[in-house]
């Protein structure tokens, strides 16, 4: 039993896929734009926590071992753009059409 | 076991559990206030979780980038949304109880992590320090001007765009 107590690389990818789940989960389902960014944001956020241990138990020792933390840093600028971009879209779509419900949002669609 | 490990197991299953029980707060509340103030302990318990894998820059960078700005930038804007004030006061008037636990497991969390920096857990929960050497930053700060030259190059690239793209998408329209 102690041996699957003890903290390893299973234990923060099951972590992160959990995080993954509940962030794909809320983007499909949620019918708030914002409540699907949120749910974006956590998905990025279980991409970096895999990057993160990955890079801790596996890489070599060396510089090697920085890859994934940086690789999560521009994860984590990346998201920054998209938080914002897409917090505008939403506000100039409220602005526009007074809804913030993505099913609404269907003029481009016909 | 020893003590040691045995505390560092503990605390990620303590900071794992906090991350879980908002996340799924954040994906369930009804009302989106209450998800993007959620998302707030869960921000820091990932943030928690780099600490413990050994990324202190990362997790700084994480609680400055996404609890401080992306996080309060979102907030602004659900609130910005919503053109009936009264109508989210009476809701965050409503549910101080709520706030109050949110705070509370924003702040333990916290506490964890300050915990984490100052104490030598990344060393306990597997981690050598000379892993990593003993410069971090620096061995990051190198690579983003060698190796990964383009990316870092391409990234700032991207951060100017985004800021000129999110102030023509906000902005008021002027009459023709």
């Amino acid at each position: 039993m102690s041996q699957y107590l003890a903290v390893g690389l299973t234990h923060y990818l099951v972590v992160a896929a959990l995080l993954f789940g509940m962030g794909l989960f809320a983007v499909i389902t949620r019918n708030h734009a914002v409540a699907v960014l949120l749910g974006v944001e956590l998905m990025l956020n279980a991409a970096n926590i895999n990057l993160m241990a990955f890079s801790r138990f596996r890489a070599s020792a060396g510089m090697a071992a920085l890859q994934g933390q940086a690789f999560a840093l521009i994860v984590i600028a990346l998201a920054a753009c998209e938080a914002v971009v897409g917090l505008a879209i939403i506000l100039v779509l409220y602005r526009n059409m007074a809804t913030v419900n993505p099913d609404e949002a269907d003029e481009l669609k016909w | 076991m020893a003590a040691e490990q045995w505390f560092a197991n503990l605390s990620f299953y303590v900071v794992a559990l906090v991350t879980l029980a908002s996340a799924l707060g954040v994906v369930l509340a009804r009302q989106v206030i209450h998800a993007a103030c959620l998302l707030l302990p869960t921000l820091a318990g990932i943030a928690a979780l780099f600490a413990l894998l050994g990324g202190h820059l990362l997790m700084a960078i994480q609680i400055l980038v996404y609890v401080g700005a992306i996080n309060v930038l979102i907030i602004f804007a659900v609130l910005l949304l919503h053109r009936q004030v009264d109508r989210q006061r009476r809701i965050l008037a409503g549910t101080q109880h709520l706030f109050a636990g949110v705070t509370g497991a924003g702040a333990v969390t916290l506490a964890l992590v300050v915990g984490a920096l100052f104490s030598n857990l990344p060393q306990l929960v597997g981690g050598e320090q000379g892993r990593f050497g003993d410069d971090v930053v620096a061995g990051i700060g190198e690579m983003f001007l060698t190796k990964y030259l383009l990316a870092f190059e391409l990234t700032g690239i991207l951060l100017l765009v985004t800021m000129i793209g999110a102030i023509v998408l906000a902005r008021k329209e002027r009459d023709q």
